[in-house]
């Protein structure tokens, strides 16, 4: 059927899975067919980085991309989306850069908020196991990255008193 | 707990999308509303989808080098 379909047209296709860790992490993994040196060119040459950061399915465009990829080296991209008026600027620095298995780099844009992303690439074979770790300074941090609730411990906590103070009355 | 105390609970739940209420008569139901719950779970699925859609990209850019290399090993013998 359609999964056919799809398994035929793209043989090499492997899964993408995410996973909140805890309260502060958000992991991304998955396997690229190519050894680690060559994944690592394509994410540190900023003329390759450009063709595959900014998906063309999410109707992005990317207007400038600037990677200085060295230890306190920053990078800077700006992009634009029909949506937004004003062009939007993702910046930080790098903090770790080992050649080919390890990229670490801060996220500045949202002030102290901002995790800190860690990207391995760890030799399967004549693959690569690509893990992407993001590492904020507080839930809350991570909480309005992704858009859901602040306060949801508080919210969950006042649900239990409540839940407790009604099971009491019954009893 | 008191009727006020109980009421301002409530209140709390439903601003956070966590409890549906129905007045009926002098009967105030409560239900459980999983909104929020659904809603982090909806953005881990486009997070994913996002990266789903640049490692796609990334397969292409790859799959390049790769064929460059080969060609580029070949040249040098």
């Amino acid at each position: 059927m359609d999964a056919g379909r799809n398994s035929q047209a793209n043989p090499m296709k492997n899964r993408t899975s995410v996973e909140r860790k805890s309260e502060r992490e958000l992991v991304v993994s998955r396997i690229i067919n190519a050894p680690p040196r060559i994944v690592f060119e394509a994410w540190t040459k900023a003329e390759l980085f450009q063709r595959w950061w900014v998906p063309k399915s999410f109707g992005l465009t990317l207007l400038s991309c600037e990677l200085d990829v060295r230890v306190g080296g920053v990078y800077r991209l700006v992009f634009r989306h029909p949506d937004a008026p004003e062009p939007m600027a993702f910046h930080g620095r790098y903090l770790e850069v080992v050649p080919p298995s390890r990229l670490v780099w801060t996220n500045e844009e949202a002030g102290d908020n901002g995790q800190v992303t860690t990207v391995t690439f760890e030799e399967r074979g004549d693959r690569t196991l690509l893990v992407m770790h993001d590492l904020y300074p507080s839930k809350e941090a991570l909480d309005a990255g992704s858009g859901s609730t602040d306060g949801m411990d508080e919210t969950f906590n006042q649900l239990d008193e409540l839940l407790a103070g009604l099971s009491a009355e019954r009893s | 707990m008191t009727l006020t105390g109980m009421k301002k609970h409530v209140g709390v739940l439903e601003q956070a999308g966590l409890v549906t209420t129905e007045k009926v008569g002098r009967v105030r139901t409560c239900r459980l509303g999983l909104r929020r719950l659904e809603e982090e779970v909806m953005w881990i699925e486009s997070y994913r989808q996002l990266w789903d859609a640049r490692f796609d990209e990334l397969d292409e850019v790859v799959e390049e080098l790769k064929r460059k290399e080969r060609v580029d090993g070949r040249r040098k013998k």
